[in-house]
């Protein structure tokens, strides 16, 4: 479903990512997971066209991206959950999660998803008529990714959704994906928390200072020795 | 209740004060309107019971409001109006016209107050009653008392409109226009140059009042583009630059030929290059033409005709002030009509955060573009109101001072709050057009027949006084002052909108934002 062959992308002089591909198929959880600094906000960055690839291809069931600006990403089926989750704080939680649906053409099953994402987190539905900028962090990353699937997304990108949280918030976050996913949408899914993420996704790759360094299946890269060592805390 | 009553004794002094400035027949239309603004100020505050019940609560301080009303106005009958060498107060004006005032502020103090007790959609529906029966008596009482303020409120509502043009641009999409009356300048001067005597045009005005509309748009798209790459302080920098360009050109256009290059230029260098002589005639499509009389401007313009009422003309400003409050309830439909549709979204998201908003499949050029073109739009239609009202058009109206006094009234009303900026450009246009002229035929007064004569042994501190004493020459550090204070005691504005008090009190309401954004829920 996503592609990515050989991307390369720079911040002015800096090369951030050199030369990443992956790929993602439908209806997989796929995690890339990575230390601080390592590229993984930059590749979800570049897949939704805010930062623009020096080089390489990212296809979306068989469409070029790479030289297409955000919005017209957005409208193809990308959404994103931010790093820094990006809700517009002076919107109500209702407001922002109806900009989330902006790009969608049918506005039909607008209600349905409406119901669904409250389903999916009935705190938002309590705050409904609250200012995004007033919410906690949980609950402005439970209006983050609410508002990603309001636009019904062929596929959700999701970085760090577990930064700055508990981890009995962590742990139901990650529960969400879980269902989001079982519910038919394809995620990839950027994190530190290694140990989460690759006990709930099908793949994973791991990228070291803007490299794809390993790519296996999750149960496979948990057992790996390097990954166990280095992101797993494992000795 | 004590709180209460102070407040009708505020009331009425500033009231009092305003007929101190105004004299006369005055006193009438200010007390209506102090009574209305007590009403709506106290009308929120009292408790909520029947309208007969929210009136009787409200009888002392409406009460307090007309007695002091009554004082301050025949103070001014019998003490200030002497003072400044008017008549002796003549008790067949003074009597009718302070019963009135006095009455008026009574009574539309109770009515204000006593809707505050229907149920919610009756309230709305009855202070629209209201303000409608207001807006269409004040020009038939103007008239009538003889007040003579309608030919200068109607540039006030000029102004009116221009405002809620801007707040699309400054409120809703959040970019800084810090020249926006170029565009005021192209809807009046493409009015000009379509109904004059200059090109003997004679369009009628109801057909260019929207081609000035169309070609403000234009150009709001033309002088938008180039800036929209740039961020807050660098757009507000380059909108000042066309800001002032747009008056220049409109001074200096008056000598324009413009010549086929084909057959002027190109045609003749190539043939001079191979050391022959061009045979062919220069076409000259236009040929010295002087399209907007530089700094004497267009003069006459043409005016708005309708059946029954004849052609607009200058003695009477009736029409002219219904076809503005016209204007202004289209321009009222339509910008509330955009800021509820797809488009009006886009421009908050922009306005909020522009990545996220791409994010969401918003593209921020065409957004930000269509802001300034549709901003535009309604100082077009505001530029082809002023063109024919003054039936000229001068090309100093539209300098830098022109974008501030509009910007002025945006901030001051409450940035994003048409209603806001409807009352704040109200309050401070009236200021400029009625109050200040009124503050200096009241001072000058005051200083001929009071003042002077008592420092009649000092003619250079007598001649200082004198020059000096004029409001009108400091408009502009009394409007100043009006924004810092406002600034300071209620930067909202005067009727904020809910995102832009939230704005501003974010810290009251969020004690911990900083630590709520980054650790558990
Ligand atoms: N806006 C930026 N300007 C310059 N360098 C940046 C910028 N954003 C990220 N970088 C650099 O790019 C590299 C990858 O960053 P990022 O993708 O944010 O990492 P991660 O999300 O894996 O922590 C880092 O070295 C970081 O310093
Ligand atoms: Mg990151």
């Amino acid at each position: 479903m996503l592609e990515l062959k050989d991307v390369h992308t720079y911040y002015g002089n800096i090369h951030a990512l050199k030369g990443i591909s992956l790929n993602v198929e439908k209806g997989e959880i796929v995690t890339l997971i990575g230390s601080n600094g390592a590229g993984k906000s930059t590749t979800l960055r570049t897949i939704q066209g805010i930062n623009r690839p020096r080089s390489g291809t990212i296809l979306l069931e068989g469409e070029e991206l790479e030289k297409l600006p955000p919005h017209e990403i957005a409208i193809r089926g990308v959404a994103q959950s931010p790093e820094g989750r990006m809700i517009f704080p002076r919107m109500t939680v209702m407001e922002n999660l109806e900009m989330g649906a902006y790009a969608r053409k049918d506005k039909t099953g607008m209600s349905d998803d409406l119901e669904r994402v409250f389903k999916l987190f009935p705190r938002l539905k309590e705050r409904i008529g609250q200012k995004g900028g007033t919410l906690s962090g949980g609950e402005q990353q439970m209006l983050a990714m609410g508002r990603a699937l309001m636009a019904r997304p062929r596929i959700l990108l999701l970085d760090e959704p577990s930064m700055g949280l508990s981890p009995i918030l962590v742990e139901l976050i990650f529960e969400i994906i879980q269902t989001i996913n079982k519910e038919g949408t394809t995620i990839l899914l950027v994190e530190q928390n290694a140990l989460m993420a690759l006990s709930i996704a099908n793949r994973g790759y791991v990228i070291q200072t803007g490299e794809i360094v390993l790519s296996d299946t999750a149960p496979r890269l948990k057992e790996n020795e390097m990954v166990r060592k280095s992101y797993l805390g494992i000795e | 209740m004590q709180r209460n009553i102070r407040s009708g004794v505020t009331f009425g002094i500033i009231a009092g004060f305003m007929t101190f400035i105004f004299g006369g027949w005055s006193v009438a239309i200010i007390g209506v309107l102090y009574g209305v603004g007590l009403g709506l100020s106290l009308g929120g505050r009292l408790k909520r019971e029947a309208p007969l019940g929210m009136a009787s609560q409200a009888l002392p301080t409406a009460a307090s409001a007309g007695g002091v009303l009554l004082v301050m106005s025949l103070i001014q009958n019998y003490i200030v109006a002497p003072a400044i060498g008017q008549f002796p107060a003549d008790p067949s004006v003074v009597i009718p016209a302070n019963l009135a005032g006095v009455l008026g502020g009574f009574i539309f103090t109770l009515i204000t107050v006593a809707l505050h007790g229907l149920p919610e959609k009756q309230e709305r529906m009855g202070k629209l009653i209201l303000l409608a029966v207001i807006v269409v008596a004040f020009p038939f009482v103007d008239t009538f008392a003889r007040l003579n303020w309608l030919a200068q409120f109607i540039f006030a509502l000029i102004f009116v409109i221009l405002g809620m043009g801007l707040n699309i641009v400054v409120g809703y999409a959040g970019l800084l226009d810090l020249g926006y009356a170029a565009f005021f300048a192209i809807g009046a001067y493409t009015t000009g140059i379509f109904s004059s005597p200059q090109h003997n045009i004679y369009l009628n005005f109801w057909l260019v009042i929207w081609i000035a509309a169309a070609m403000a748009a234009t150009f709001g798209l033309i002088l938008g583009a180039p800036t929209l790459p740039l961020r807050g302080d660098y757009l507000a920098i380059v909108t000042l630059g066309f800001g002032e360009i747009i008056p220049v050109v409109f001074r200096n256009l008056t000598d324009v030929t413009i010549q086929d290059p084909l057959t002027c230029w190109i045609i003749p260098g190539i043939t001079r290059l191979f050391g022959g002589q061009s045979g062919m005639a220069c076409i000259t499509l236009l040929s010295h033409m002087d399209v907007t009389a530089g700094e004497r401007g267009i003069n006459p313009i043409g005016r708005p005709y309708l059946p029954i009422i004849g052609m607009f003309t200058n003695a009477q400003p009736i029409p002219w002030y219904f076809l503005i409050i016209a204007i202004i309830l289209l321009t009222i439909f339509l910008v509330n009509r955009l800021r509820a549709s797809r488009l009006g979204r886009a421009w908050m998201a922009i306005r909020e955060d522009q990545l996220a908003a791409s994010q969401m499949g918003i593209d921020p050029v065409r957004t930000k573009l269509l802001a300034f073109a549709m901003g535009a739009t309604f100082s077009g239609f505001a530029g082809a109101f002023y063109a024919a009202y003054i039936s000229g058009i001068f090309p100093d109206v539209f300098d830098f001072s022109a974008s501030i006094l509009i910007l002025c009234t945006v901030i001051l009303g409450g940035m994003g709050n048409i209603y806001g900026v409807i009352v704040g450009g109200l309050v401070l246009l009236t200021a400029d057009r009625l109050f200040l002229p009124a503050l200096k035929d009241f001072l000058s007064g005051l200083l001929n027949h009071t003042v002077l004569p008592a420092l009649a042994s000092n003619p250079t501190l007598r001649a200082a006084v004198a020059q000096n004493a004029n409001p009108i020459l400091y408009r502009y550090l009394l409007f100043g002052l009006t924004l810092v204070i406002m600034m300071a005691v209620r930067p909202e504005g005067l009727i904020p909108s809910a995102q832009r008090r939230m704005e501003l009190h974010e810290a009251d309401e969020v004690p911990n934002a900083a630590a709520s954004t980054s650790m558990k829920s």
